[in-house]
């Protein structure tokens, strides 16, 4: 146990003495093998309501379990777990299959790297190796790094002790570099640890799970118009996006639509390292003296990622175009408690920093419904301005749909001489069986609202429809003053959201004019008069 | 806290063996005591050589977050002169600018031949760029491009790698001793992190706890024994809990009763203690996680909710909470008090993995509460609130009808907690489609049965003054 301690401060990179003598009960340094299975569970942005990923900013999370073999000897181990996602949560992780000999987890920070290096061998003898750049001859010597890397000071130069005194690293000119003994136990990669006790050497297939963030997955719908307009097929994508450096090879994937509760605690991200920093004193540099200890915190990064390197083309309706998967194999529905679970049927490679997609659903010929509108605040005079348009149909099997729709994006195609043309794009979020389905077409300039106040509280609205057939409106009307309700109008109202609501048909190539009048409620005559 | 500490002294000092050196960590013994909100109290022992008479003592491996003013260090027989913390980094820039007046050797390297020559030069100015004197002429450093080595004799006094912590002593009779430094800092915390695996089909819960460490002081601290304290003590100059912790008191709270129960985990005052069963290295920048708890098949019900803030109406359904409840009684219960963290729920798929659900983070919770976790929406449970009429009956007097449409997609009838907001002062309710509860003063509640593949609408009229 004390030396498990001078052990795991190798692994730290921090400064260590002292180790050998506790050298005859060092805990066994065992790797655990690559993983033998491996499950993504991929979670959308927790905030996300509706719309489609973002590769820049994929603030999803995922469940990654791996099942990995290990051998451990009799006695105290350090298990490692290596490759696991650089995004992972450390707090989150689980290990089974160890029984009750796991002593504690750990997730260390630094990853080997220049700096870590440097920062691992303070105070500690390297070689520095000097090129003479004329003769070529390269001198081999004995130095102690005094200050340098990250080790709490900043990378402000490396300041060494070498046989003739006190000399600053690459402030001379000449080429320098070290050597050192050896990797300070720096993993190369990201890496959990167990400490774990077992009274007889153990063989056992191990899982560990944890939540890692750089994930995010989206649904992408597209809907095609059939030439009537009165009916369209509709398929999806599950399109999902792995950010994260490591990537999971013939993996399980299934992605889980629902939004699931995440707290906001902090994670202390991987410290990726950086090259080793040589500030000197050139000529005109010395002022780069830093003048007050800043001590670097980890500070909490909330739900965001660092931006992925190397951005990708964002996957976008044009992608759709290419669709022709009728026979693709689809993602598999399955409930997981009060979320939607879908299963790529196959494993599959989730590649790091790649967007893939499986194909969700494939649904013709819904009956569909085209609904203009308008939503105008009952007392202002308006336009006259284009009316909003939208696909209306039923998640019901009536409608050939029936079936969870996760949220994500729905672009509208249009025929058009025996092409499809993007129409529209816009969002959709998660809807149950039963409800009403509402894809946004964006506006109409062929159907045109004006609203005109006319006496008190008298208005009156006209609806130009300049297009060749006759079409569904729908008028909300929204009141600042609660108080105030419709008195008296020329068409049917009805209410919707509270609001009254006239859905109304206006005829081909014509205008529809409706009148109505408002009145405020109170105690009788008390409330008018009160009225200014 | 001061009988277990002085436990912790006593087994330390047993450990201590006959060291040599006071900078020899192997007779060093560390008892780190954290807090829940990145505060820790370091109890540093180590032995020193105490020469006699006036002597500077040089800490290495404090925490580089150390609050000097909170150092404090007793040994046998010395008395302390004064504490110095040098935060003064060693960096070649700070080497140069501390060797203004002082002599360097530079080693100039012939670029055609490569022949070193070396010449004694004084630091005139670093101001901009590097003066030196060398001999009777005046050179700035390198100006002309070519290789020089600059070789110091020793590094300045208080120019150090890390920020050392040194104490200035008086020392009696000459000889080692042991010595114990404690000091506060910031940069260490904890907090638990629970695991609980929900049964659906038998509403039981197994629930592990682990605390989880982390360090960011720029310190490790090797083979320390260690204590976690459960709650934060209240730092002047702070507001309470001001210290940056990981967890936030949620904005819906999670206990639904308060417990009344103790159990036997060592108390410090109100706080609750958990000691580590061994030592450990707390590396820097490591998140260590260690078990406390670990409890199997405990009843859990699972339910849904839904708040309405006073006057909402949604344009669309808007999905129901979907809500975990439990005890930590020791009858029916985790029999145990949870240290504030976070909860992830997780629930066995189709093929019996399992997946995550949600999560949520709990306050210090005492033994016997009922706890009430939110863990994320329902997909198929929603809920669609209208306020259907707003009518003023007098100046200081409204009706306001509202309706609520609760549908649900799933093939089994759920039972919605309905809950509306709002409800301060002199209010109450004309009418309602089903009978409510008052949760509280300003909280109306329903529970409503929504039928599988269904809908139930429940209507409600308040008569409020606003």
């Amino acid at each position: 146990m004390r030396s498990a301690g001078s052990l795991l401060l190798l692994i730290a990179g921090g400064v260590t003495t002292g180790a050998p003598v506790f050298a005859q009960t060092r805990p066994a340094d065992v790797v655990a093998e690559a993983p033998s299975a491996l499950s993504v569970t991929v979670y959308r942005a927790p905030y996300r309501a509706s719309g489609s990923i973002d590769l820049d900013r994929l603030e999803g999370f995922a469940l990654v379990s791996e099942t990995r073999t290990v051998h451990l000897p009799a006695g105290e181990s350090r298990l490692r777990f290596e490759g696991v996602a650089d995004g992972i949560e450390p707090a989150s992780a689980i290990v089974t299959g160890l029984g009750d000999g796991v002593l504690e987890k750990n997730r260390d920070a630094a990853l080997l790297s220049p700096s870590t290096l440097v920062a691992a061998a303070l105070g500690r003898p390297v070689e520095l190796i000097r090129t003479n750049p004329k003769t070529g001859k390269v001198e081999r010597l004995d130095a102690t790094i005094l200050a340098g890397g990250d080790s709490g000071g900043g990378a402000d130069g490396v300041v060494m002790k070498t046989a003739d005194g006190i000399e600053a690293l690459r402030c001379s000119g000449l080429p320098e570099t070290f050597s050192f003994e050896n990797a300070a136990g720096l993993a190369s990669r990201p890496t959990l640890s167990v400490r774990v006790r077992t009274a007889a050497p153990l063989s056992a297939q191990v899982t560990l799970s944890y939540l890692a963030r750089g994930f995010d997955w989206a649904a992408d719908y597209t809907a095609t118009l059939a030439a009537d307009g009165k009916h369209m097929d509709l398929g999806a994508w599950v399109t999902l996006a792995n950010g994260n450096g490591v990537g999971f090879p013939q993996a399980h994937t299934q992605v889980v639509a629902g939004r699931v509760n995440r707290e906001q605690a902090t994670v202390e991200p991987i410290d990726l390292g950086g090259p080793i920093v040589a500030t000197c004193w050139p000529r005109g540099s010395t002022s780069d003296t830093p003048e007050i200890l800043q001590l670097k915190k980890a500070m909490p990064f909330g739900m965001a990622p660092e931006p992925m390197a190397g951005r990708m083309a964002a996957p976008t309706a044009a992608m759709a175009l290419q669709e022709v998967a009728v026979d693709a194999q689809r993602v598999m529905q399955e409930q997981l408690g009060d979320l939607k679970l879908y299963r790529v049927p196959e494993t599959t490679t989730v590649a790091s920093r790649q967007s893939k997609q499986v194909r969700l659903l494939d649904r013709s010929a819904i009956p569909v419904v085209t609904v203009y509108g308008a939503e105008l605040s009952a007392s202002n005079p308006v336009g006259p301005q284009p009316a909003s348009r939208l696909l209306r149909t039923k998640n019901n099997v009536a409608n050939h749909l029936g079936l969870p729709l996760p949220s994500g994006r729905a672009a509208v195609f249009l025929p058009h001489a025996g092409e499809r043309l993007l129409a529209h794009e816009s969002e959709v979020r998660d809807l149950a069986i039963d409800e009403e389905l509402e894809i946004g077409m964006g506006e109409a300039p062929d159907v045109q609202v004006t609203a005109t106040p006319q006496d008190v509280d008298s208005y009156r609205v006209d609806i130009a429809n300049a297009r060749p057939e006759a079409i569904q409106f729908e008028l909300t009307l929204h009141f600042y003053d609660e108080s105030v309700h419709i008195r008296k109008a020329d068409r049917p109202m009805g209410t919707k959201n509270g609001h009254p609501i006239f859905r109304l048909s206006v005829p081909a190539n014509s205008t529809l004019t409706m009148r109505y009048q408002t009145i405020k409620s109170g105690a009788g005559a008390a409330g008018r008069t009160r009225k200014n | 806290m001061r009988t277990r500490l002085a436990l912790a002294a006593s087994l330390a000092l047993s450990l201590i063996a006959p060291a040599a050196r006071s900078a020899d960590p192997t007779g060093r013994t560390l008892a780190v005591t954290i807090y829940a909100g990145d505060l820790a109290l370091i109890q540093d022992r180590r032995d020193i050589d105490v020469k006699g008479g006036r002597q500077r003592i040089e800490f290495q491996d404090v925490s580089a977050q150390i609050r000097p003013e909170t150092v404090s260090l007793k040994a046998a027989d010395i008395a302390i002169v004064e504490q110095n913390f040098d935060f003064d980094l060693l960096t070649p820039a700070k080497l140069m600018e501390k060797a203004v007046g002082h002599v360097v050797t530079i080693v100039r390297v012939n670029p055609a031949t490569g022949a070193e020559t070396r010449e004694q030069a004084e630091v005139l100015a670093t101001n901009g760029g590097v003066v030196l004197k060398i001999g009777e002429r005046i050179e700035v450093l390198r100006d002309d491009g070519l290789p020089v080595r600059v070789i110091f004799d020793k590094v300045p006094d208080n120019l150090r790698a890390r920020p050392t912590l040194s104490v200035t002593i008086t020392g009696g009779h000459p000889g080692t001793r042991a010595a114990a430094l404690s000091y506060l800092t910031p940069g260490l915390g904890w907090q638990a992190d629970y695991v609980a695996l929900y049964d659906e089909n038998d509403s039981k819960i197994d629930v592990q706890g682990w605390v989880t460490l982390t360090n960011s002081s720029g310190t490790t601290y090797e083979n320390a024994q260690t204590l976690l304290v459960a709650g934060t003590p209240q730092l002047a100059g702070t507001q309470l809990g001001g210290a940056p912790v990981r967890w936030r008191t949620p904005a819906r709270g999670t206990i639904q009763q308060a417990g009344t129960e103790s159990g036997n985990r060592e108390q410090l005052g109100d706080f609750y203690l958990y000691p580590l069963a061994e030592r450990t290295t707390i590396a820097n920048q490591q998140t260590k996680q260690v078990s406390f708890l670990d409890v199997h098949g405990v009843p859990a019900e699972h339910g849904y909710e839904y708040r309405n803030g006073w006057l909402a109406t949604s344009n669309t359904p808007v999905s129901a909470k979907s809500v975990y409840r439990f005890s930590t009684s020791a009858h029916a219960g985790l029999g145990d008090q949870l240290p504030a963290g976070v909860l992830r729920f997780y629930m066995r798929d189709k093929r019996g993995d399992p997946q995550f659900i949600g999560e949520s983070a709990i306050e210090h919770t005492p033994m016997g509460s009922t706890l009430s976790l939110a863990t994320g929406d329902a997909f198929d449970v929603k809920v669609h609130a209208v306020v259907v009429k707003r009518t003023k009956n007098s100046d200081r007097d409204w009706q306001t009808d509202m309706s609520y449409e609760l549908s649900n997609a799933m093939t089994h009838p759920v039972t919605v907690d309905l809950l509306q907001a709002g409800l301060w002062g002199d209010s109450r309710i004309i009418t309602e489609s089903q009978k409510s509860t008052r949760r509280s003063a300003d909280t109306a509640e329903w529970q409503v049965t929504v039928p599988a593949s269904g809908k139930t609408v429940v209507t409600a009229s308040f008569d409020t003054k606003f």
